[in-house]
């Protein structure tokens, strides 16, 4: 694509999000799109992990547990402003990353999978039980949304869906916008030569580790951060939304946009929310269908949508100069 | 010639009768959409399947009698339900839906405590009436959430007069295996704990078990080597049933109490009748034939007819909710949320109620939204669940609890 | 105190015999294929569900059914490497990874809206209670315990006697070398999947009898068989035997002496801390 079409392409949708809250007439898609956003954050997360470095994670539900209680106990318990803690709770989940990620990503492949999907069941079990803590099963109530900013004398409300869209629409293009900075850097070469070989990056006298730590402590830091979102947009936690099926989701969403690239998890996102939306009218052949689904799309389309999408158009870009191109003589 | 065609008069007449009739009943004829969120598949679908049953059932029923009529207008009723999968998300999901998209001012349902809670945390700020069913952590309506009523009393409520049972049956010391993770069972467990010790009776010991474990002999032998005079078993069905059969199976003897609220044919499955002999099931006075009465007796036997299955014990909770909803309703003379809650807090108890409630004063439901059944005791004789006496309740002072609970 | 314990490995080592069927499957998958196939825990379930209704519809004894579910798993399992596993044996190993997590979603959906959501259980005619010295243990439990080794004692037998189990062998330490000496490596991995299967189908039926069977009972026990694979090194058949008994004995101990709360983490964290002490696992080579 030239960059030209890229950056009207861009912008226009970048408009078309920013309107987006006029444009539609039934509130509910409202509510999707924000959840849509926050899984965005979950999934360029997951992204950093499953994507670049190419291990998988299990534990992207685990991290945003841990974000969500963190944003809501330090501001429902601990009394702080709800700015404050929803800034903090990604630290604490990238924290917690650095902590358990260090250990386990001593060893390589399956090993790492298994270890983050047994945290992931750890932090849901301690959750459940730490109930003088977190509630336990039963959940903390009345978490409360953001206190409105003033800037430049406009006031910004987060208490209706509007403006959290917005709040959530900026934590998804942050979000992205760090994927993107660090899949051009050195740290993003390194972490994709891992994918493709770890052996040679090994060999080549690279730390490796020290890269995949990087990824899944930023992945954590994500998680986090969608956690915090998350817990003040619903305004109620309890464990059950984080066990590893959420993790499983974050998989689906990257495997089903395009693994490694920066659009495939916004797609895989949206995706992965509007789908059971579609899928309802036959609630109980879900499960089956998203299985389904991820097995195919391996299968049939291992790079995901967006590398699919986009190398159609590429063809067909190529196609459309090719054809207007002045044929050259033939030679004889 | 004036011969006029009788016949064709008579139906000219006929026609226009018709139509007028059409024309009035056209605008009379009104729509109410009821919301139903409740669990339909997953490991809450238990509760919240046959919670969703009995909702259409009555649903059913009242179309069939011709809709609610509130002053001239006739409103028949439009039913959709929606699976929240017993989980907090989706139930938020679910209810945004109801009343966003499908204009649902009325919400039935509400089997599982979690969604319930997630759902109650913002349901305050929408102009609609929630009534929730089954779910039984106290804080639902500790918080005096104005457009929130419970048919099913919290389980502390019920915990309170177990422990007075239990200590007055002689018991001095019992140890406790529950899913103590959930947290109306750590409720009931509260109360019965502060009944059971006032006249110096000893909890030895509390175990726990996770929802999805089958295995509680490491529990049960822990607990054998304490001796105690006898054991209070605290928890879903399925995982009950197992702490039943395996304690019989480490030799143990001692008399068993519980709060489990499952049918015959659910412990069946698991153990067998002489395993669960004299097991004691002390819990709200759900739907037991032998306690209920006739009405139950109908209530069973049209719900199997429609679907296929016996209803689960604690689904009337579902069916009085809907017939709460329409006598207030038609009391109020309107569909205003607003003017309807407030003939639901003054209303008394609907004819059609298939649970036996206590009234708070004259009205159903107390100051907190919340009603309360009577509690039973329960002992499994020769294969069956045998009603013994009611467990000494007081709606009143346990109002006056929940009431002081609020911030 | 003494009874106490040794009645808590006794309880320990009927769960532990269960644990260790689902782990050798997984382990032989693993080993010889290197496939991590999750969907393991969901198969051994589905043929658990058949065995249940093989005895309650079709009046079967619970061996017999055992049986033809058995046969009927091990014809899953082959269709599963066949559709599934084999279009991405040379994709990188994620993809086989995320395909196994597609079949747990398939498998669990599948067996939802076969079976329903309640759990079941597999009617056994072992009622008796025998007392030992203090000690009690249930008949069903010795039976149990019994039909677990012999299942894997059949197939150890199978892997290092048979031709056929050569073949696997020969797969398992060199692949390349195998394919060259003419081993047919499609077979092999029908093979393995089918031995697989049908362990994960007696592990099935044994909890289905023992305990229940319920949504989510298959994906909880092939994460407890995963850890025990990491407690005893991946591929490792002797590690999965003496890591499965180990986990299932260490989950009863945690339970009677340390917090029934916290059983599940204390397994997790012992795992962890394996990994990090000894990551090729407690029997794994170095």
């Amino acid at each position: 694509m030239s960059r030209a079409l890229r950056v009207g392409i861009g912008t226009a949708v970048a408009i078309a999000a920013l309107a987006l809250p006029h444009a539609l007439t039934v509130p509910y898609f409202l509510h999707l799109t924000i959840l849509a956003c926050i899984w965005t954050v979950l999934a360029q997360g997951q992204n950093l992990v499953q994507g670049f470095s190419g291990y998988v994670s299990i534990a992207a539900g685990g991290f945003m547990a841990i974000g969500a209680y963190a944003s809501a106990l330090l501001s429902v318990k601990a009394g702080w402003p709800v700015w404050t803690s929803m800034a903090l709770a990604p630290f604490v989940a990238a924290a917690f990353a650095l902590v358990v990620g260090y250990p386990s990503l001593r060893v390589k492949g399956h090993y790492f999978a298994i270890v983050t999907l047994a945290y992931n069941l750890v932090i849901v079990t301690v959750l459940n039980n730490y109930e003088s803590f977190t509630g336990g099963e039963a959940g903390m109530p009345n978490i409360q949304r953001p206190a409105a900013l003033v800037l430049g004398g406009l006031q910004l409300s987060f208490a209706g869906r509007e403006g959290y869209y917005y709040l959530v629409l900026l934590a998804a293009a942050a979000a992205t916008a760090g994927g993107a900075l660090v899949l051009h850097s050195r740290v993003g070469r390194v972490l994709i030569a891992i994918r493709q070989n770890e052996m040679v990056v090994d060999a080549l006298g690279v730390a490796a580790w020290r890269y995949k730590l990087f990824a899944f402590v930023a992945s954590g830091f994500l998680a986090g951060l969608a956690g915090a979102l998350y817990a003040h947009f619903i305004g109620f936690l309890n464990p059950e939304p984080f066990g590893t099926d959420q993790s499983m989701n974050a998989i689906l969403a990257v495997t089903l946009g395009g693994s490694g690239t920066l659009l495939g998890p916004i797609v895989g996102a949206f995706l992965v929310v509007t789908l059971p939306e579609y899928l309802r009218v036959a609630d109980t052949y879900r499960l089956v269908a998203y299985g389904l689904l991820l097995v195919l799309a391996t299968i049939f389309m291992p790079r995901g949508i967006v590398p699919m999408v986009s190398r159609g158009f590429q063809g067909m870009a190529t196609r459309l100069a090719a054809a207007l191109r002045p044929r050259p003589d033939p030679t004889p | 010639m004036t011969r006029i065609d009788e016949g064709l008069v008579a139906r000219c007449t006929a026609v226009l009768a018709g139509l007028a009739l059409c024309a009035t009943a056209h605008a009379a004829q009104k729509e109410l959409v009821i919301g139903v969120s409740d669990a339909l598949t997953g490991p809450g679908a238990v509760y919240g399947l046959p919670q969703s049953n009995a909702v259409r059932m009555a649903v059913d029923d009242t179309n069939a009698k011709g809709g609610i009529k509130v002053g001239q207008d006739v409103y028949k009723l439009r039913l959709v339900a929606y699976d929240d999968k017993a989980n907090p998300t989706e139930a938020t999901n679910s209810v945004r839906k109801l009343i966003d998209r499908d204009g649902a001012q009325y919400l039935l349902g509400f089997c599982c405590s979690g969604p319930t809670s997630a759902v109650a945390s913002f349901i305050g700020r929408e102009n609609v009436t929630m009534l929730v069913g089954n779910a039984a952590e106290r804080t639902i309506t500790a918080q005096g959430i104005p457009n929130l009523f419970r048919t099913r009393p919290p389980a502390d409520f019920t915990g309170s007069a177990a422990g007075a049972f239990v200590a007055k049956r002689g018991v001095k010391t019992i140890a406790v295996i529950g899913s103590l993770d959930v947290s109306f069972y750590s409720q009931y467990l509260e109360a019965f704990e502060r009944e059971f010790t006032r006249t110096g009776g000893k909890i030895l010991a509390k175990e726990t078990f996770g929802l999805k474990d089958r295995d509680m002999t490491p529990q049960l032998t822990k607990v054998r080597a304490l001796n105690p005079e006898a054991l209070l078993v605290l928890g879903y069905v399925e995982p009950c049933a197992f702490v039943y059969r395996q304690a019989v199976e480490l030799g143990m003897k001692m008399p068993r109490y519980g709060f489990t609220s499952g049918s015959e044919e659910q412990f069946l499955k698991v153990a067998t009748s002489e395993q669960m002999e004299g097991v004691w099931d002390l819990r709200p006075t759900e739907l037991t034939v032998s306690a209920l009465g006739e009405k139950a007796n109908a209530y069973v036997a049209e719900y199997t007819k429609r679907f296929g299955t016996p209803p689960s014990p604690s689904s009337p909770y579902a069916y009085d909710q809907f017939y709460v909803l329409k006598h207030a309703i038609e009391k109020a003379g309107s569909v205003d949320p607003k003017k309807v809650q407030d003939s639901i807090r003054s209303g008394g108890i609907p004819p059609e109620a298939i649970m036996r409630y206590l009234p708070v004063g004259s009205a159903m439901f107390d100051e907190n939204g919340q009603a309360y059944t009577t509690n039973g005791a329960f002992q499994w004789q020769k294969g069956k669940w045998v009603y013994v006496s009611d467990l000494p309740s007081d709606p009143v002072a346990y109002s006056k609890y929940l009431r002081s609970l609020r911030k | 105190m003494i009874t106490e314990a040794l009645q808590q490995v006794l309880n320990g080592l009927a769960i532990g015999s269960v644990y260790t069927l689902i782990a050798v499957g997984l382990t032989i998958v693993f080993g010889i294929l290197g496939i991590a196939h999750f969907a393991h825990g969901s198969a051994a379930m589905s043929g658990g569900y058949l065995t249940f209704i093989l005895t309650e519809r079709l009046g079967l004894g619970f061996f017999p059914a055992m049986a033809v579910a058995l046969i009927a798993g091990a014809a899953l399992g082959v269709v599963l490497e066949r559709l599934a596993y084999r279009p991405v044996r040379d994709a990188p190993q994620i993809n086989a990874f995320i395909i196994a997590l597609g079949l747990t979603m398939i498998l669990e959906g599948g067996n939802l809206l076969l079976f329903g959501p309640d759990q079941v259980v597999i009617p056994t005619p072992y009622q008796h209670v025998y007392t030992v010295g203090g000690l009690v243990v249930a008949e069903l439990r010795i039976q149990v315990m019994l039909t677990a080794s012999l299942a894997v004692a059949a197939m150890a037998t199978f892997v290092s006697r048979t031709r056929a189990g050569r073949s696997i062998r020969a797969v398992a330490q060199n692949r390349q070398a195998a394919v060259l000496m003419g081993v047919n490596a499609d077979a092999v991995a029908t093979m393995v999947f089918a031995l697989s299967s049908a362990l994960g189908v007696i592990g099935g039926a044994l909890v289905g009898a023992l305990l229940a069977i319920a949504p989510g009972v298959g994906e909880g026990l092939v994460v407890k068989g995963f850890a025990v694979l990491i407690l005893g090194g991946l591929g490792s058949i002797p590690g999965a035997i003496v890591g499965g008994l180990v986990l299932g004995v260490s989950e009863a101990l945690a339970a009677g002496f340390i917090s029934s709360a916290y059983k599940d983490v204390i397994a997790f964290l012992v795992m962890i801390g394996v990994l990090l002490v000894r990551p090729e696992g407690l029997l794994g080579k170095r």
